[in-house]
């Protein structure tokens, strides 16, 4: 084993880490801002990756179509996250914790249950673009090149939201609501429409990273159960409502898959269950939280 | 007619039950008792102490792996082995609870999951052991019991002697210390409880009663699955108690009656199941937080339960 | 005899001194009273010697015992209990049920899981609430009475506990003029009749003066002066920081 191989275990490791933070992020976001675990977050994950194959199919499968296809799904995701906040989460707001996980739980059973009715049981296949069919060579090894797109993304989310919430005022506005409900509703801003807000970004996100996903291996139903367990463990591990925290978890997330395949495939998410029970023992705020007595 | 009548009139009720119901039914009954008991045992956790535990079923599943296995590779009589399995599911609440009652609300809720598919990623994996992914087959009940009939039967003395060992403990100073912790924490910490050591006894009973309904199916189904641990499971006893209500003693039970039926006569013509229950689950959620019994109490006067109306007036209270 | 002994005890909370350098001793059977303007930190002081918080540094000497950054409920079965500020009851729960819990506690027959509790302790909890003027709410939900009578529950709870040791936080707030005076007159009987140590802490100066045999005056943490009542009001510093405004 040499490094470039090592290098390109790396970079595999990467790759995942940041599709796990398009994923984790918007989860992140949403319990962060409004206090609500999003359980349907994966399967509306999916869905993006679905609205991504259909928008691309109707383009009749042409390379552009699929750049055209990622954008117009992730947009279409977000407006379905707004239409679900409006209707059904903003009744939730100030009801009891088990309330809201049920009401996020039961909406996974629906979207799964729709996706097959609309979209069927078969996988769907996307073709990859010819701008990304070969693999790029850095450092001598050679790397998927939808992969380091996958990267490039990811940080550019990453950064992005980072700019969003430290730079503008929308960010300082959703910001200031975590602190003080209060304060930014005497300012006259109406909380819900922040929430809503918040909440479609999110989705806007998972949109994005469901179609990103798309073109990898093929969709599949159910995809979306293994991937909530992983987003969710990433979400504690990095810290709840904390982005930071979000995006190192997914990364070593990420690379605890990459390696352990060489060393022990199936011990990935037992391992990182175990570190996830850990944390919360330990420190359930996880590595960048804010603690609180639990 | 006070309670007591009412109760014994069903309880005389589902003693002529198979007499009067075909064989498919019986079936189906038998289904919901069992999983009538896993459900109010989960509510030993959410309605009673206050939480919400999404990884029960994994106690479940353990309690159904130890009879199995138990009845495949030895000559243990069926009634020792679900004492082996409430053993079995107890040691095991024992271990995961210690550090879940460390936690509570999300973090409860996202430790039990997450142990909940340890186990069954552990279940799963061993296969020389469990036989992974494959299950266990051919799992027989020993003669007297292979009629269906009987097994009805049996399985109504076994969990009809569980809810009135249940129904003790909710009713002892331990059961009305347990509803303490949840109406307010705080305050039962200033009168002298260790919440902590309270929560753990409690976690490992409900886990031990959760292991015998788990130990009831295996030879009721013939076979049983990793996938009775994990975290999709798990929601079928938070789904019955939340349509059921809570905040009652039978309301688990009265959610398992409905749930069950409406899987047998949905199934019957679709397959879009989850889709049914997920919509059931949102209704019940916005417009019937107490479940049914939270609907009962409050339109129907006739129908109050001395006990049940003190629950319901317990949550009703905490939610307005 | 000193039933309670506080030596240098300090909190602080991020940049605030909650309390510094606290040096504290109550006799056994004494009835004080601990006053100061709003933030001087006398919750604080009463969460750090209930296990509420854990100190800095310093030590809390209960019957010789050193109980500090004991947890809440090992300090309670010691001896010591405590009503707070804002009522801390069961709001689902009856009047009747509420009370009986702390009973059922302190008789240790809390880890009883198979004998009905609606008999247990029937006597016992049906006198706390005569005691405490409670009788006539005794089956209503709790969370449904007054403002008065929730702190007189809280008052009934903290002595189901059977404390030697009674940590009284604003014991008449919220209360009527007749109300503050039953209630003050019941924690007198109970300081001299059973002998029960009570520190309790309030805004209301006549309570206080009428009431506390000694006195305690905190000021941004520190204790400031203290002794006998009538003593401590003509102390200058007290005057001007605390009672200035009602001189």
């Amino acid at each position: 084993m040499d490094a470039s191989m090592i290098f390109a275990q790396f970079m595999s490791g990467l790759s995942r880490g940041m599709m796990l933070f398009l994923i984790a992020s918007g989860l992140s976001l949403i319990f962060g801002v409004m206090n609500i675990l999003n359980f349907a977050h994966a399967a509306l994950w999916l869905v993006g990756a679905y609205f991504c194959y259909t928008f691309w199919y109707l383009m009749q499968g042409t390379a552009l179509g699929l750049w055209l296809s990622i954008i117009l799904a992730a947009i279409a995701l977000a407006a379905v996250g707004w239409i679900i906040e409006v209707v059904l989460i903003r009744r939730v707001y100030n009801r009891e914790l088990s309330e809201q996980l049920l009401l996020t739980y039961a909406l996974v059973l629906v979207i799964d249950d729709l996706i097959k009715i609309v979209w069927g049981v078969e996988d769907k296949l996307i073709e990859r673009p010819p701008v990304v069919a070969d693999p790029v060579f850095i450092f001598g090894a050679p790397l998927d090149s939808y992969f380091v797109f996958v990267i490039i993304v990811g940080f550019g989310v990453a950064i992005g939201l980072w700019w969003f919430l430290k730079k503008t005022r929308y960010g300082h506005i959703i910001r200031a609501s975590v602190y003080s409900r209060e304060m930014v509703s005497a300012l006259g801003i109406p909380i819900p429409r922040i929430y809503t807000g918040v909440f479609a970004m999110g989705i806007f996100i998972a949109g994005l990273a469901g179609a990103i996903q798309a073109p990898v291996g093929s969709i599949t139903l159910g995809m979306d159960m293994a991937v909530i367990i992983q987003a969710f463990c990433v979400v504690v591990i990095g810290g709840l409502g904390s982005l930071l925290g979000t995006f190192v978890a997914s990364l070593v997330v990420g690379e605890v898959y990459a390696f352990s395949i060489l060393f022990w495939p199936e011990g990935a998410l037992v391992l990182i269950f175990i570190v996830t029970a850990l944390v919360l023992i330990i420190r359930p705020w996880g590595l960048f939280g804010t603690p609180v007595r639990t | 007619m006070n309670r007591y009548s009412w109760l014994g009139l069903i309880f005389i009720a589902t003693l002529i039950l198979p007499h009067v119901i075909g064989e498919f039914w019986i079936h189906v009954a038998i289904e919901i008792l069992i999983f009538g008991l896993f459900a109010v045992s989960f509510n030993m956790l959410f309605g009673y102490m206050g939480q919400l535990s999404f990884g029960h079923a994994a106690y479940f599943g353990v309690g159904a792996y130890a009879t199995g296995l138990l009845m495949l590779k030895t000559s243990v009589p069926l009634p020792v082995c679900l004492v082996f399995s409430m053993v079995a599911a107890g040691v095991a609440a024992l271990i995961f609870g210690y550090f879940c009652v460390r936690l509570t609300g999300i973090y409860f809720a996202i430790l039990t999951m997450a142990f909940g598919q340890l186990i069954y990623y552990i279940i799963f994996q061993w296969y020389s052991f469990t036989g992974g992914d494959n299950g266990l087959q051919g799992i027989v009940p020993p003669g007297w019991l292979l009629n269906v009939k009987n097994y009805y039967y049996f399985t109504i003395f076994i969990v009809t002697a569980a809810l009135i060992v249940m129904w003790f403990i909710s009713e002892s100073p331990f059961g009305y210390t347990m509803r303490a912790i949840r109406d307010n924490t705080e305050r039962t910490r200033f009168i002298g409880i260790n919440v902590r050591k309270y929560m753990l006894i409690n976690f490992v009973v409900a886990g031990m009663f959760a292991g015998l309904a788990g130990g009831l199916l295996g030879p009721f189904t013939r076979s049983i699955a990793p996938d009775l641990c994990n975290w999709q499971q798990s929601g079928v006893p938070v789904f019955m108690t939340v349509i059921g209500g809570p905040l009652g003693f039978f309301g688990p039970i009265i959610g398992s009656v409905i749930y069950t039926f409406l899987f047998a006569f949905i199934t019957g013509f679709t397959e879009y199941w989850p889709l049914t229950i997920g919509l059931v689950i949102i209704f019940v959620v916005l417009y019937m937080p107490g479940g049914i019994l939270g609907l009962v109490h409050e339109k129907m006067d006739f129908f109050k339960f001395k006990h049940l109306t003190n629950d319901i007036d317990k949550g009703l209270e905490k939610e307005t | 005899m000193a039933i309670l002994k506080v030596e240098h005890l300090n909190k602080h909370f991020g940049g605030l001194q909650a309390t510094y350098d606290v040096n504290f001793e109550m006799k056994s059977g004494e009835l004080s009273a601990i006053i100061g303007p709003n933030g001087a930190g006398k919750s604080t002081f009463f969460n750090l010697l209930t296990g509420y918080h854990k100190a800095d540094s310093g030590r809390v000497i209960f019957q010789g015992k050193n109980i500090t950054n004991w947890a809440p409920h090992k300090i309670v079965r010691l001896g010591i209990a405590r009503a707070f500020q804002v009522s801390n009851i069961y709001p689902a729960i009856t009047t009747y049920e509420n009370v009986r819990q702390a009973i059922l506690t302190k008789q240790k027959r809390t880890l009883n899981l198979f004998i009905p509790a609606g008999r247990m302790a029937k006597e016992e909890t049906t006198e706390l609430l005569e005691i405490t003027g409670l009788s006539s709410f005794s089956n209503i939900i709790a969370g449904k009475l007054s403002q008065g009578d929730k702190k007189r529950l809280e008052l009934a709870i903290a002595l189901g506990c059977k404390p030697e040791l009674l940590f009284l936080d604003e014991p008449t707030a919220g209360m009527s003029g007749e109300e503050t005076l039953e209630t003050m007159e019941l924690v007198k009987r109970l300081n001299q009749k059973l002998g029960l140590t009570i520190l309790f802490t309030e805004h209301d100066m006549p309570v206080v003066f009428g009431y506390a045999e000694h006195l305690t005056v905190l000021h941004l943490g520190s204790i400031i002066a203290q002794g006998r009542p009538e003593e401590v009001r003509k102390n200058e510093m007290v005057q001007k920081i605390y009672l200035g405004e009602e001189a």
